[in-house]
């Protein structure tokens, strides 16, 4: 056993440091700028016959500005569905049908993605179909108002999870003024009020839906020169914006800030503990610092987690999240818990963990295996066109350049255990906490 | 389309499957002899293998034993799945959990455990890099199993709390899903959620893991697959390694179809929700042991329901045209998660299966409508089948389609194994070649031969459980109404679907209480 662990120890520490010196996207990649301000990424892979087409907007629910307006980027993600100029409604599926592609779009607080994986002799058909939808988009009244019901439905979908109503609250909660105080999703009153806003909609799409805030990446079995060639083709005319929406900006939080919610059936309470974060950064430390802390402290393999679930057992499951944004957002440790007994334990072991790394150091050791995790994580997703494609659409949402993903992973091997104390220190303080819990209503549901 | 952020909500998930509560893998009662040259001095014909060496710097692990939730003694619902959870999420005999997690956290490892009805398939990734270590710790929570009482402890409530939690409680279409298999399957093996009842998982001991283990975890029962960046060296040694199991012998259980009672059957969930979430279905005697029929099946359910797919027929009428919910798909195999994923989890693969169409969430004023609609564009489906055109169309699709699902090396493999077990070549070549041979008139044959609502079983989740069920049973028109106004075709057609006859008989809409549900 003793054998065993020395063997490990070793070959640990050998995988840290070359891990160091390498980059960690391994393809070769060219990045292309069209005069309307369109990027292009082309990715030729290993990976046969199949091609992966990304469209990356730059927009997503930070970008709804407007009063009573949640939700917009994500519904018209749905609106892009229902037909253009020339190809009236029912063809983007026939050509997929055809293509035997897998066909989705998703959004986000910053971003749209919108991605297609399917044979590589349709890639011509599919991306005449997708420039004229994003050139061309039409919908009628009756369109949208019946994409509105669908909108809804997603969110009757989402709505049995106590998960998803808290993710609302927390948002209104920690925000005031940016508009991260909405989720994606949006507001259930204003997603009713969908079918009577078709001019607005309009207006959102003219805004964000321009080349000069969009990217092309396609991977897979390509020929990258042929490819920007079939690009500048069809999405050479998309005609440029000049609209820059005015983020309405937060202020530092001025005090600590909590809600309880009581559910209306039975589930297990739920808290969350929430500071606010830095916005990512690929030359700033402060995000990449807390980046690797979210693993050290909440993870998995955390003593919190350690204590938590595995030895005391008083939590289903414990964990942090701290995606990145292109504004600051929020660094949110939660947990669910057997027993409503155990919630104000549960909370201040959340808090004492918080509060421990902006006073020590972690080892050496757990930050270089904490870096050799993340790359072997990274590197390990990669395995198809499809993923490779998803990977770098994340970074390129964020910067519009596939460089990023080195540049993060660079500066992830810059941090020290000196830098995750004193960006802790900065940035968990009570002023800018916010905490919530959920419990079943008392009286309520067994 | 659309993903919102239900992070936490995936995350609950997550951890039940890092709990090694929903993967399953499986086996193969139909051994092939591996690709790769093997030491003539390990009896190799011993173990069943699944090798697909290729260039890539990961290497994918899916190590399947021929047992799963059939095996389960009575009374001891749950027991295969948490022996499962116990070798993945529990220590070894030189390890603690802990440790194990310490061991894997810098190379971005882990090793789960998918057990389903007949199969418990434990998987895992790790860089070439890392593949001795990673091995070694593998091999010993397989073949060395600690056994302790504290993790013990805990999956069990992992286990307990993910039926009573996760399914009753926060995912009403999961809910409706797994639902209708426990009533489809009532007084067969396949009866009981693969996790177990509630009430015998309570009930379970240390004791019985062990003795499940000792019983199971036999070489007769394994099959190993490997593929990725290893060589013959690394997999000699694992098959080496694994002769420590019992050999055992492979046995595979004889399964008592259900016997369902003809006429509709509804079960009405009652739980505090805002929407109504629909599932309905009954069993096919056709898997993918049954080359074209089962080709034949699987492009009905395509065209009239493809998953997460706008293409599905059933979404372009219910969504699309009339905007009542999120999506509308149908299945001719086991699709757990699907609310989740946009391609099925390999090595779920089982002898018996359903037919089944799954109606996301609804307005509650809308579920009577969009019930009918269903049963109306189903009854159309029986009667009318395809035509010629819908029928190439779909053929092409899937065709190429089937290079989407096993696009990763690891995904390749999990459907290698379950090509293994229903004794089909490689699953992309059989697709093709029984797609190719098909004809319109197979297709057509094979809905008559197959589908009919004679036996459909239905289960809706919803608040208002007694208002739904007086609304069926009275035969209430569907009234529905719209934000803009619809084209005739749809209002038209909508007068047919407001009073398409429900089939079921008063005594056969049974309401039952969520937390009878996994009981």
């Amino acid at each position: 056993m003793k054998k065993l662990f020395l063997l490990l120890l070793f070959a640990l520490a050998a995988v840290a440091v070359p891990a160091q010196t390498r980059k960690v996207f391994p393809y070769q990649y060219q990045v292309t700028d069209l005069p309307n301000g369109l990027r292009i990424v082309t990715v030729p892979t290993d990976y046969p016959n199949l091609v992966s087409f990304y469209v990356v907007i730059g927009a997503g629910s930070r970008n709804e500005i407007e009063e009573k307006k949640s939700g917009y980027a994500h519904f018209f993600e749905h609106l892009m569905f229902r037909g253009s100029e020339n190809y009236p409604p029912g063809s983007f599926d026939a050509i997929m049908k055809k293509a035997g592609a897998s066909s989705n779009a998703s959004t986000w607080d910053d971003k749209t993605i919108y991605h297609e994986t399917f044979a590589k002799e349709d890639l011509d058909a599919v991306m005449r179909l997708e420039a004229d939808r994003f050139k061309h988009l039409k919908f009628s009244e009756e369109q949208f108002k019946t994409e509105a019901g669908a909108v809804l439905g997603e969110y009757n979908k989402n709505s049995a999870s106590p998960f998803f109503k808290m993710y609302e609250v927390m948002r209104e909660t920690a925000f005031r003024n940016h508009t991260y105080s909405h989720t994606t999703m949006g507001y259930l009153e204003d997603i009713k009020d969908y079918p009577n806003q078709y001019e607005y909609a309009w207006k959102f799409f003219n805004r964000f839906y321009r080349p000069e805030n969009a990217t092309v990446i396609v991977v897979g079995d390509i020929k990258g020169p042929a490819v920007v060639a079939m690009v500048k083709k069809y999405f050479g005319d998309w005609k440029r914006g000049d609209y820059k929406a005015e983020i309405p900006a937060e202020k530092p939080q001025d005090g600590p800030r909590s809600k309880h919610m009581d559910w209306p059936s039975a589930t297990l309470p739920i808290v969350q503990v929430a500071f606010r974060a830095p916005a990512f950064s690929e030359t700033e430390k402060d995000k990449a610092a807390l980046d690797l802390l979210r693993i050290i402290a909440f993870g998995d393999n955390s003593d919190l987690y350690q204590k938590l679930v595995l030895q005391e057992q008083k939590a289903v499951f414990i964990g942090a999240d701290a995606d990145d944004h292109i504004d600051p957002e929020l660094f949110t440790a939660y947990a669910q818990i057997k027993d409503v007994k155990d919630m104000d334990y549960i909370k201040t072991e959340l808090l004492k963990t918080f509060e421990r790394y902006t006073k020590e150091l972690v080892p050496r050791k757990k930050l270089d295996d904490t870096r050799s995790r993340l790359r072997y994580g990274f590197i390990q997703a990669m395995n198809s066109n499809e993923s490779i494609a998803g990977a770098l659409a994340q970074y390129i949402a964020l910067r519009r350049s596939p460089d990023t993903v080195d540049k993060t992973f660079a500066l992830y091997d810059s941090i020290t255990p000196e830098d995750i104390r004193r960006f802790a220190a900065k940035y968990f303080t009570e002023n800018s906490r916010t905490i919530l819990t959920l419990a079943t209503k008392q009286g309520g549901a067994k | 389309m659309k993903n919102s952020k239900l992070k936490m909500q995936n995350e609950l998930w997550r951890a039940a499957l890092a709990a090694g509560l929903i993967v399953s893998f499986a086996l193969s009662a139909f051994a092939q002899k591996s690709k790769l040259p093997l030491d003539k001095k390990i009896p190799v014909e011993k173990i069943a293998t699944v090798f697909e060496p290729g260039k890539s710097p990961v290497v994918s692990f899916r190590i399947q034993f021929l047992t799963g939730s059939v095996d389960d003694p009575a009374g001891k619902e749950g027991l295969a799945a948490l022996t499962a959870a116990m070798l993945s999420q529990g220590g070894t005999k030189s390890l603690s959990y802990d440790q194990i997690t310490e061991e894997f956290y810098p190379m971005a490892a882990g090793f789960g455990a998918q057990t389903d009805k007949e199969m418990t398939t434990f998987s895992g990734q790790t860089h070439v890099d890392n593949l001795a270590k990673y091995y070694a710790i593998v091999r010993q929570m397989l073949l060395d199993p600690g056994f302790r009482e504290d993790d013990f402890k805990r999956v069990k409530e992992d286990a307990i709390n993910f039926l009573k939690v996760n399914l009753r409680e926060s995912n009403d279409e999961e809910l409706g899903k797994e639902r209708l298999y426990n009533i489809i399957y009532a007084g067969t093996a396949y009866e009981n959620h693969t996790i177990g009842r509630v009430s015998s998982l309570e009930k379970l001991t240390l004791s019985d893991v062990k003795d499940f283990y000792a019983q199971n975890y036999t070489q007769g029962n394994l099959v190993i697959g490997l593929a990725g960046g290893f060589d013959a060296k690394f997999s000699n040694q694992m098959l080496a390694d694994f002769q420590k199991l019992p050999r055992g012998g492979q046995k595979m259980r004889k399964l008592a179809a259900p016997n369902l009672a003809d006429g509709m059957k509804i079960d009405i969930v009652k739980r505090e929700t805002r929407a109504t979430a629909v599932s309905m279905g009954f069993p096919i005697d056709v898997n993918r042991s049954n080359g074209k029929d089962f080709a034949a099946l699987a492009l009905v359910a395509s065209y009239f329901g493809q998953h997460r797919s706008s293409n599905s027929y059933l979404y372009q009428r219910i969504r699309e045209k009339r905007g009542l919910n999120y999506g509308d798909y149908a299945y001719i195999e086991y699709f757990p998660r699907g609310m989740f994923q946009f391609e099925p989890d390999p090595n779920l693969a089982r002898r018996m299966q359903i037919f089944q169409i799954w109606i996301r969430p609804v307005e509650p004023q809308n579920a009577n409508f969009a019930f009918r609609a269903a049963l109306y564009e189903f009854d159309k489906l029986v009667k009318n089948g395809l035509d010629q055109k819908t029928f190439e169309e779909t053929r092409n699709f899937l065709s190429k389609y089937v290079n989407i699902l096993t696009q990763t090396k690891d995904a390749e493999l999990g459907y290698a194994l379950d090509s293994k077990f229903y004794g089909i070549g490689n699953y992309n070549q059989f697709m093709k070649e029984n797609l190719a041979k098909l004809t319109l008139a197979d297709v057509n044959r094979a809905i008559k031969t197959y589908l009919s609502s004679n036996k459909m079983r239905v289960v809706m989740i919803t608040k208002d459980a007694d208002g739904l069920r007086d609304e069926i049973v009275n035969n209430k028109p569907a009234k529905i109404a719209y934000a803009a106004p619809k084209p005739k075709e749809i209002t038209d057609e909508d007068k047919i679907i407001e009073t398409f006859p429900i089939p079921v008989k008063a005594g056969d809409v049974t309401i039952t209480p969520v937390d009878r549900v996994f009981e």
